[in-house]
Order: C-alpha cells, then sequence, then structure tokens
C-alpha cells in the first residue's frame, strides 16, 4: 500500500538521500483538492451568512421588531412585533406538551421497562419516526388538528403537530443522558433504603439535568427554524395577540412562515428588504441558540 | 433496634388512603350526572346545537337547514358509544374500587377519560358531512361536560393508584406517558399507511406509480414525475455533496492545524443549524438569478430549475456529512496511521489507502443521512424548484414528492387529501429502505471495530 513512487523508486537503482523531497503527483493533486473543498465549504458558510446578514441588518431597527404588521402596501406598519410574539407562543408551549411527557417516557423507557424485545422495538420506532419529513407532519397535523378535532388554523394545532415531531428526539436524547448515569449512583442510594421513585427523582433525573437541557435547547433551535409544519398548522395569520390564551386558538405565523410569504407572495414593493431583515433576525435566534447549546455541552463535559 | 412507626404518622396515613379512595368513588360516578350536561356544541353557519350526553345518545341526528331545504345529519355510531361508555366505564370503576380492585378500577378509570377523545376524533366525519350540504362555516366546540369528564377520568385514575402507594402511582404515570409518547409514534406510521395504502389501490397501483401525469384537478394521480425528481435531485446533491463534504472532513480530521479546525467546525455545526427557508431564500435570491444569467443556459432557463434544487440541497447535506465522516476518521486508531507512515507511504497516500478505508463505515452512514435530508427537505425545494409536475430535466421546473404534498395540501379537496397521503407512504417507504440501510451499516461497523 505505497505511494508508487516510493514503489518505482528502488527498481531504477536510483540512491535518493532521505532527507531529498521527492515529488508525488497524486499527492500533489489530492492536496490541492483538499484545499479546495475546504475551501468551497467555508466560501459557502462564510457567502451566505454575509449575504443575509449585509442584505438584512440594514433594515433591522427598533421600530422593526417592536411594531405591527399590515398587509396594505400603503400602511407604514411592516414590523415583525407579532411573529417574534407568535414564535416565543409555538416554542414554550410546544416545549410545555412535549418535554413533560418526553422525560416521562424516557424515565419509563430506561428504569423502569424490561430491558428486551420491546424497548428496542420502540427505539427503532422512534429513530424512524425522527427521519421522517416535516412536511409529512405537516399533512398529518392539518388532517388531524386543523380539520379532524376542529381547532383550525391555530397555534395549538401547530404546536400539537411540533411536540409529536419533536417527540422522538427528546426522548432518545433524555435517555442517552439517563443512560450516562453512572449505576454505581443508583446502587448507592437503593442500598441506603431509597425507593425506586426517589432515587430516579432524586439521582437519576438531577445527574441528567445538563443532558436534558442541551436535548431542549436543541429542540427550540429545531422549532425556531421549522416551517413546514407551521405554514400548514398554524396558518399565516398576523394580527397581534389581544388575550394571553385565548391568542392559542388564534392562527399566526412565526418568523419562518413570514420569511417564505414574504420572500414567495411578497406583494409590498418593500418585502425583499422584511424579508432580509427577517431572515437576519433569524440567523441571530438561532446562532444564540447555537452557542448555548455549545456552551452547555462544553459544561457537561468538565462536570 | 425496633422499627416503629408512631401511631400518628399511621392514623396520618389512614386518613389519607381514606380521603383517595373517597376522592376516586366521588370522580368516578361524576360523569354519570354529567352525561344530563352540556357536552358538545355544534355551530353550522349560526344554527347552534348544544348536545348533553343524552341527546347525543337519543336523537336521530340534527336537521340543518340548507340553501334548497333541509337535511338531517347524523350522529356517528362510535360518538355515541363513546358518549354512553363514559359513565359506563366511571361506574364499572366505582365497582371494582369497592371490591377493592384497584388496578382494574384505575384502568375503567382511565378509559373513561379517554372516550371524550374518542368523541371528538369522530366528529371530523360530521365536519365532512355539514360541509358536503354547502355549509363552510362549521364549528364544533366542546362544552365543560366533555372536558369535565376527561379530567375527573383522570383525576379518579390517578386517586386509585395512589391507593396502592406512591412508588406505583409514579411507575404508572411514566407508563401512560411512555405510551403516549410511543402510541402517537405508532399512531402516525398507522394512520399514514391506513390513508394513503387504500388511496394508492383506489388509484390503481400501477397508475400510481408509474403514471406520468399528476394533476389534482383533471385527477390524474401519477406520481412517476414526482419520483424521479425525487430521485434525480437527491442523486444529484449526494454526488456533487459527497467528495466536497468527504475531503472537507480530510482536511478537518488529518490536515488542518488543530487552531484552524477549531474555527472551521463550529462553523460546519452553525451551517447545519441554519433553517432551511434561509437556504430557500438564499437558492431563490442568488441561485436561480445566476442560472438564468449564466451565458451558455441563456433563454433556456427560467432558473427555477431541477439544477437550482440540486445546488441548494448539495449545500444542505455538506454539514452532516462532513461531520460523521470527520467523527468517524478521527475514531481510526492513531497506530494504523503510524504504521502505515512507518512503511514509507506519504501523509495523503496514508489518508486515502488507510485512513478513509479504515472509516467506511461510519462515512457511509454520513451519506446515507445526508441522502435522508435530502429526500426529505421541503421548503428549501419549494422556493426553488418552480413546482410544475413534469418529467425532470436539469433545466426545467420540477416538482418533487415532498414539495408535491407542499403544494397540493391547500388545493386537495378532503377527499383528494388520501392521495397526498399515498404519496407521503411512498416517500415513508424509502425513508425507511434509507433508515435500514444506515442501521445495517452502523451495525456492521461496529461488529467490524470488535474484530
Amino acid at each position: 500500500m505505497l505511494s508508487e513512487a516510493a514503489m518505482t523508486a528502488p527498481k531504477t537503482g536510483e540512491k535518493k538521500s532521505l532527507y531529498e523531497k521527492k515529488r508525488h503527483p497524486f499527492d500533489l493533486c489530492m492536496k490541492t483538492l483538499i484545499y479546495l473543498s475546504a475551501a468551497i465549504t467555508v466560501t459557502l458558510l462564510v457567502g451566505i451568512l454575509l449575504y443575509i446578514l449585509i442584505n438584512g441588518i440594514g433594515h433591522i431597527s427598533w421600530e422593526f421588531i417592536s411594531t405591527e404588521y399590515s398587509q396594505r402596501a400603503s400602511s407604514p406598519e411592516k414590523g415583525i412585533l407579532p411573529m417574534i410574539i407568535n414564535t416565543v407562543y409555538v416554542v414554550v408551549l410546544t416545549l410545555l406538551i412535549s418535554v413533560p411527557i418526553g422525560v416521562c417516557a424516557a424515565v419509563y423507557l430506561t428504569q423502569y421497562a424490561k430491558q428486551g424485545r420491546l424497548v428496542s422495538a420502540i427505539r427503532f420506532a422512534t429513530d424512524t419516526l425522527a427521519g421522517i419529513p416535516s412536511v409529512l407532519f405537516a399533512l398529518f397535523g392539518m388532517s388531524i388538528f386543523v380539520s379532524g378535532f376542529g381547532f383550525g388554523y391555530s397555534i395549538l394545532s401547530g404546536c400539537l403537530t411540533m411536540a409529536i415531531c419533536i417527540l422522538p428526539t427528546i426522548v432518545r436524547t433524555t435517555e442517552e443522558a439517563l443512560l450516562t448515569v453512572p449505576s454505581s449512583y443508583q446502587e448507592g442510594a437503593l442500598a441506603l433504603g431509597a425507593g425506586k421513585l426517589r432515587v430516579t427523582m432524586g439521582i437519576v433525573l438531577p445527574c441528567a439535568v445538563p443532558g436534558i437541557l442541551t436535548a431542549v435547547i436543541l429542540a427550540m433551535g429545531r422549532i425556531v427554524g421549522e416551517s413546514a409544519i407551521f405554514l400548514f398548522t398554524t396558518g399565516t395569520g398576523y394580527d397581534m395577540p389581544n388575550s394571553l390564551f385565548g391568542h392559542i386558538m388564534a392562527a399566526g405565523r412565526t418568523l419562518t412562515v413570514h420569511l417564505y410569504t414574504m420572500a414567495k407572495d411578497g406583494t409590498a414593493e418593500n418585502s425583499l428588504e422584511i424579508a432580509f431583515a427577517t431572515s437576519a433576525v433569524l440567523l441571530i435566534l438561532v446562532f444564540l441558540l447555537n452557542r448555548l447549546a455549545g456552551a452547555l455541552s462544553k459544561l457537561l463535559r468538565k462536570g | 433496634m425496633e422499627l416503629v412507626i408512631s401511631e400518628k404518622v399511621q392514623a396520618r396515613r389512614r386518613l389519607m388512603r381514606r380521603a383517595a379512595f373517597i376522592c376516586a368513588l366521588a370522580f368516578g360516578l361524576l360523569p354519570v350526572l354529567l352525561f344530563f350536561f352540556p357536552y358538545v356544541d355544534f355551530n353550522f353557519g349560526g344554527q347552534q346545537y348544544s348536545l348533553s350526553g343524552l341527546t347525543v345518545l337519543t336523537a336521530s341526528g340534527m336537521r340543518v337547514a340548507t340553501h334548497g331545504g333541509s337535511a338531517l345529519v347524523g350522529l356517528p355510531v362510535l360518538m355515541r358509544a363513546a358518549v354512553v361508555a363514559a359513565p359506563v366505564f366511571g361506574l364499572v370503576g366505582a365497582a371494582l374500587l369497592v371490591m377493592k380492585k384497584v388496578v382494574p378500577a384505575a384502568v375503567a378509570y382511565a378509559l373513561c377519560a379517554v372516550m371524550p377523545v374518542v368523541s371528538i376524533l369522530n366528529s371530523a366525519e360530521i365536519r365532512t358531512d355539514v360541509v358536503g350540504l354547502g355549509i363552510t362555516r362549521v364549528s364544533i366546540a366542546y362544552d365543560w361536560g366533555m372536558l369535565l369528564v376527561l379530567i375527573l377520568g383522570l383525576a379518579a385514575a390517578l386517586f386509585a393508584m395512589g391507593l396502592r402507594g406512591v412508588e406505583r402511582l409514579a411507575e404508572s404515570i411514566f407508563l401512560v406517558f411512555a405510551c403516549v409518547s410511543v402510541g402517537s409514534v405508532f399512531f402516525i406510521m398507522l394512520y399514514m399507511v391506513v390513508t394513503g395504502a387504500p388511496a394508492i389501490w383506489q388509484a390503481g397501483v400501477a397508475d400510481f406509480l408509474f403514471g406520468a401525469e399528476w394533476d389534482l384537478g383533471n385527477e390524474q394521480y401519477g406520481t412517476l414525475a414526482l419520483t424521479l425528481s425525487s430521485i434525480c435531485a437527491t442523486a444529484g446533491s449526494v454526488i456533487l455533496g459527497v467528495p466536497v463534504g468527504l475531503l472537507t472532513a480530510v482536511f478537518l480530521a488529518e490536515v488542518a492545524h488543530k487552531n484552524l479546525a477549531n474555527i472551521v467546525r463550529p462553523a460546519v455545526e452553525l451551517l447545519a443549524g441554519i433553517p432551511s427557508v434561509i437556504y430557500g431564500f438564499f437558492g431563490m435570491m442568488v441561485i436561480v438569478p445566476a442560472i438564468r444569467d449564466f451565458p451558455p443556459f441563456h433563454g433556456k432557463t427560467i432558473g427555477l430549475s431541477l439544477l437550482a434544487v440540486i445546488l441548494v440541497l448539495a449545500i444542505m447535506v455538506l454539514p452532516t456529512i462532513i461531520s460523521t465522516a470527520e467523527t468517524a476518521m478521527r475514531a481510526v486508531p492513531a497506530s494504523y496511521r503510524e504504521a502505515s507512515l512507518a512503511l514509507g507511504a506519504t501523509p495523503v497516500a496514508t489518508i486515502f489507502k488507510v485512513t478513509v478505508p479504515a472509516a467506511r463505515s461510519g462515512i457511509l452512514s454520513g451519506v446515507i443521512l445526508g441522502v435522508g435530508r435530502a429526500i426529505g427537505e421541503t421548503m428549501a425545494v419549494l422556493m426553488v424548484a418552480g413546482n410544475l409536475a413534469q418529467m425532470p430535466s436539469l433545466l426545467g421546473a420540477v416538482r418533487l414528492m415532498t414539495s408535491g404534498i407542499a403544494v397540493d395540501i391547500n388545493y386537495a379537496t378532503a377527499a383528494q387529501r388520501p392521495m397526498l397521503f399515498g404519496i407521503g407512504l411512498l416517500l415513508f417507504i424509502f425513508i425507511m429502505i434509507v433508515n435500514i440501510s444506515f442501521t445495517y451499516i452502523s451495525r456492521k461497523g461496529v461488529q467490524m471495530d470488535v474484530k
């Protein structure tokens, strides 16, 4: 498995010094390709980021993020405050639904269930569901929650659909976090006479909190970035919420859906500017969440 | 030392048990009373119907005034059954509780709580009936009777389980949540198969799979164009993305200085976290005009094309491939590299003849993950594909399976929506194949490492 140059050198009888550099055309070629690929990747990344930020940041102002939005072309109100509020609603409500269910399910699967065929079948099913494209969830949510249950295009329908969509990921990551807790901790607590519930709530769950938190932040990033599900379940309303709980049954577009509608069917002349500014806001949000998750997992490795 | 539980503690425990027993009994019996209270509200274009459980059971239907007279909207049989079943389960639970059969009683209460959900599911049938009569403004609200049955049933089940001690209560709560999350997973799969498969059957399996024309308006349900476009787009993006991704991974794992790699790696991770609409927007603003104005293609394309889809998807699969391949290459033991270098192979030859082959199962799973991401991507594709359902050509507009669902989701009538589930089922099968091969390869990789 030597390079060609190294194999042929002794045959020709030329004696080359160990320190003399030999030319390897294959090496040179591959090395160029490696650097070229890395350069392409970095250029793409920096290009996309800069393109969005340069075009977007100029249009972000306090007014932009603190005013309402109006469809009429003549209206001066082109802010994204309702979309920001909708995004917060969607993130909070989805996590409120999915995190307790997901964490409890993971606790059952790791602490109580008999480890066997059934549990591994469940794992396979959750893994499969984690890979299903979100448009299928959108279709499902649309038929079940929007028209089936009659919730209509509403934040509630979107949150329920999104909760099912991220549930497998939350269950899996929580399970992994729970499994990393050393069994000696649990055995020690059990030997001291603690019941199974006390061991779970007092030892296993607290030890797994950083792992669960990382999973939650990653889920937040996913909810913020999701668009297909929300486009078809929460709808494209853009009214300011008028009551805290009543808004759950109202239609409301998230930032991503706003970006999509502005870019695709924007009628106002400045809709592209709004789209750029919205995507810049989204990028900054995603970047912050990404850093937060990174910091947390660093903390986890240290602890 | 003797373990003594004081009289006081014992008395308190007895009191708590008695309170839990009474609560469980009362909460289980309340659904029987609620049978006579407002249960569900129907509002059909201004005509209001407020039904109690009893009326749901006995009424022959709801007379709805339409444009040309009136029609009788029937109540689904399952809804009537669910309305009756709730108090019956409540009674059974109470009886079991009195007979000291705690766990069966809790199960009966839980079933009682589930019944309102069954009737909610069935109200969809009423909605389609009423919409069929030409009334568009239909609202179905669930009155407090129904909500109370749900809440009381659950509370009664909890109190009943509580009689067996906190440990059993906690275990059953965890079990219920596990059932909910696993149940939702299976429900989605089942729903997709149950809705999609009959639709494919109805359209004719061969026509559905190999029919070239997809047109909801003319009831043409051939998906060949969508499937082929999806396959072409995925293959194209993988062909472009894999070499670049693999070589970048080599750069990060083997060539780059540690500090440089530590800058590039988080950047790649960030690339993975960017929402797909932003990729779509970037593609729409930059890639599509670039293709349109590229001199050799001038006048032949509007820019929205298969090529644009391939380019956007290639960018989107890069981070997945890079991070998986890099992890795999880092896992190759250093002794392999050292042995190769000691034999006189150059560093580059070592990379391509030792490290990469040793990491091939990891690299392959990265590629498969990338395929999974490319085949399932919707929004970015929707924004750059042009969305015409026609056979794929590099510069022509295409419609993929995912974007096909997204385009028609709002136009399909209730009767046509199963067809979309048919496409969904097809997509699901594709993804299952990808997933199973992923599991197979990663398992094989583990076996190789063990050897």
